[in-house]
């Protein structure tokens, strides 16, 4: 069966997403290390201080790049990929998808600058009245914007398909692909509004002062659903790739996996308060509200995860699986896509636990900002989900370069070292939360550490080098399969799990734009709505910069 | 085309409602702690010039300390501030065991965290807005509160301890 | 279009039922462990 064609430019758009994506990550993760290394006592700032002033300017780069660079760009690439591979048909307009990722990257140019200078150290939630170079914000802003864009092309890719084929059911990675697209548009105008409405007249000198409590609020309205803008191309790789990619399964439920991605929609973005159950300046009631659909969107991740797992065991027993567990077993663990993804859906498990606790209203009290928040988010964005896009690019960038993966079973042996310092560092973070140790502390200098932490904080370190031998592997496969002089055999094949049940069975509205986006508007509308309003209305602006890094 | 009945298989539909009651009975759960505890989060409180908190004379926070309101009922006004350095004011509280201690904490720069180690206390702490939450101590010991958000260089610093006396 | 398989009707995710109550299992004893340190540290009020 041949596949569909992607044209050669297209691949080549595709690819310099990937390219950036991973540039940003090594950089990035160079300094993942560095911060676990502070928590055990292990202080390399000093030696590093010509080029990085500070453990927080380490910290502003690690999460910058990482969980806003290498997660944006990957995510653009692949979504792009999926839609057009999805309604096989070319991009509407690829020099406006090029616009848009030109102006990300100048974007991520424009925010480097002020960062490596020592002039953005207020981390990647940059609360004001932090102050950071005008440049920082002007840097922020094209990414998002730059996304949009590029968000236009694919929605226009979709028009067209629509209009030529209006009875069929689009296919899923498209469908999947286009409403995550959809969700980024919606959310990020939180942050847009904080950006362009305050922080960017302010640090251009414009305007005096802000209000950083309805700054935050603006941030959290994106903040949220910017999480499962990071994970739906991962629940959209696990849900109708890596079925067929770990033994030839197939989806076990193409409706409820479109009813879960329609939830996504509806639920994801109402609900920021959840990051703001102790802020003083948000009424418990609203925050109260916020939590009910907090748990409400975790129903489509328990529905994902029975589909997931049901279609991971129906490629299990095709391989001859037998038992309650011991299918698993038969899965292609030696195909390193099928390895990365399966450990970064296991560990995705412990960060769907950690992710309810935290988000269970009153709970919050005993984590809020602990080391158990960025324990969990370890195991989400940074596992759940960047361990998933690397197994993902184990099989993208052969089949975008027509190069052989160089040393699968390394890039296998990189899966299980980032699961195994992930383990060792999470559960570590995540113990030292519950004793009360603060986020964004170098635990290893604070005056206040009781002796019964020490231990955990070694186990930080420790895992925190596992994980960068994981990286720097990962890495190393990347960059010498691109420079792989041996070429593969025939294309690859581009992973499709077909659904069990033939999609055209699939009720309509399960594939009606409309009522769903009307609704998730309605939602916003009304939970949102009321604080934003009185919030606005009640604006103080009495906040002057702080530059106190 | 026609809409057609979707179609779930029996195993998944037992799990959606299976997932359904335990968010159910996870949010009843926590409704109690609130409503039937008194386990609740911080509501607003008051509203703050941050550029005068620390300095007009009618503000609390330009005396910040710890007040009796009535026997065993203490106002503690702590102010967080990173200018001219990190540090809660006041660094040091003594109290009874047995006390009742509201804590209003606000910041006169950036934004702040509190968190008393082994309590429910553990709030942000933003300019402006002042942070409310009332914790009683029955155990007699020291309890260390920290800064729990970046506030810039000196965040890892930033702490004070509560004696609570037999 | 997807065929639709004999041995498709005949599957049976029991496999799937087992790893989920394995993971209900730790996430309601994880959660209640969190929610029980924040009940026996008191109110708040």
């Amino acid at each position: 069966m041949t596949q569909y064609q992607v044209s050669a430019g297209e691949k080549k758009f595709i690819g310099w997403h990937l390219l950036t994506a991973i540039l940003a990550l090594a950089v990035g993760s160079l300094f993942g290390p560095l911060q676990a290394f502070e928590h055990a006592g292990w202080d390399f700032y000093p030696y590093i201080k010509p080029l990085i002033k500070s453990y927080y300017q380490g910290l502003t780069v690690h999460g910058v790049l990482n969980a806003l660079v290498w997660t944006t760009f990957f995510i653009m690439g692949f979504l792009t990929f999926n839609v057009i591979f999805g309604l096989k048909r070319p991009l509407k307009n690829l020099t406006l998808n090029k616009v848009g990722f030109w102006m990300m990257v100048a974007g991520v140019v424009a925010a480097a600058i002020p960062i490596l200078a020592n002039e953005a150290t207020v981390l990647f939630t940059f609360y004001p009245p932090l102050k950071a170079n005008w440049a920082f914000y002007v840097g922020l802003t094209l990414v998002v914007v730059g996304s949009w864009v590029e968000g236009w092309g694919l929605f226009m890719t979709y028009f067209d398909w629509r209009k030529e084929n209006p009875n069929e059911r689009s296919p899923f990675i498209a469908f999947a692909s286009i409403l995550t697209s959809l969700l980024w548009q919606i959310c990020t105008l939180g942050v847009a509004v904080e950006i362009l409405t305050m922080l960017l007249p302010w640090s251009l000198g414009l305007l005096e002062t802000v209000d950083p409590q309805l700054a935050r609020t603006y941030f959290w309205f994106t903040g949220h659903p910017l999480v499962y803008f990071w994970l739906l191309p991962a629940y959209i790789s696990w849900y109708a790739m890596l079925p067929k990619q770990a033994g030839n399964g197939k989806m076990f439920s193409d409706s409820l996996a479109r009813l879960s991605f329609w939830i996504f929609l509806v639920l994801s973005t109402p609900l920021g308060f959840h990051h703001q159950y102790v802020d003083p300046g948000v009424p418990p009631a609203w925050k109260f509200i916020h939590s009910l659909l907090t748990f409400g969107v975790f129903f489509p991740s328990m529905m994902t995860a029975f589909t997931v797992v049901a279609s991971l065991e129906h490629a299990g027993r095709k391989q001859g699986g037998k038992g309650a567990l011991a299918w698993i077993l038969k899965l292609n663990w030696k195909d390193p896509s099928v390895a990365a993804q399966l450990l970064a859906g296991l560990l995705f498990f412990f960060g769907g636990i950690g992710g309810l606790a935290n988000a269970s209203y009153n709970v919050n009290l005993v984590l809020h900002n602990t080391a158990f928040v960025p324990g969990h988010f370890h195991l989400t964005v940074a596992t759940g989900v960047t361990l998933s896009f690397m197994g993902i690019s184990y099989w993208l960038l052969p089949y975008l370069t027509g190069k052989q993966l160089w040393k699968p079973k390394l890039a296998v042996a990189q899966s299980w070292i980032w699961f195994i310092g992930m383990i060792i560092f999470s559960n570590s973070m995540h113990v030292l939360g519950l004793l009360g140790a603060p986020r964004r502390v170098p635990l290893g200098l604070a005056p206040y550490v009781p002796a019964e932490w020490n231990s955990r904080l070694f186990q930080v370190g420790l895992g925190g080098a596992i994980l960068f031998v994981s990286g720097a592997l990962y890495l190393t496969v990347m960059l010498m399969t691109a420079l792989n002089k041996e070429t593969v055999k025939e294309e690859v094949q581009v992973p499709i799990a077909e659904a069990m049940q033939d999609p055209a069975l699939t009720p309509l509205w399960l594939d009606r734009w409309a009522p769903w986006i009307y609704g998730t508007l309605a939602l916003i509308v009304i939970v949102y709505g009321p604080q934003l309003v009185e919030q606005i209305a009640n604006i103080a602006l009495t906040s002057p910069g702080f530059r106190v890094w | 085309m026609n809409t057609r009945q979707m179609h779930i298989d029996p195993y998944e539909r037992n799990w959606m409602i299976f997932s359904a009651v335990m968010l159910v009975l996870f949010a009843a759960a926590v409704s109690v702690a609130a409503f039937g505890m008194g386990i609740e989060v911080p509501a607003p409180e008051q509203r703050v010039d941050p550029r005068t908190v620390a300095t007009d004379p009618n503000s609390p926070w330009s005396n910040p300390g710890l007040r009796e309101v009535s026997p065993g009922k203490y106002d503690a006004y702590i102010l967080a501030r990173a200018v001219p350095q990190w540090e809660f004011l006041p660094k040091e509280l003594t109290i009874p065991a047995g006390s009742s201690v509201s804590f209003y904490v606000t910041s006169p720069d950036v934004q702040h965290g509190f968190k008393i180690q082994n309590t429910n206390a553990n709030f942000m702490v933003i300019p402006g807005q002042v942070s409310k939450l009332t914790i009683r101590f029955d155990e007699p010991g020291t309890y260390d509160f920290i800064c729990t958000e970046y506030c810039g260089s000196g965040h890892g610093i930033m702490y004070g301890t509560i004696t609570v006396t037999p | 279009m997807a065929k639709k398989d004999k041995e498709d009707d005949e599957f049976r995710p029991t496999g799937t039922i087992a790893v989920l109550a394995i993971f209900v299992i730790t996430l309601i004893a994880i959660w209640a462990t969190i929610y029980m340190i924040l009940v026996g540290r008191g109110g708040t009020l």
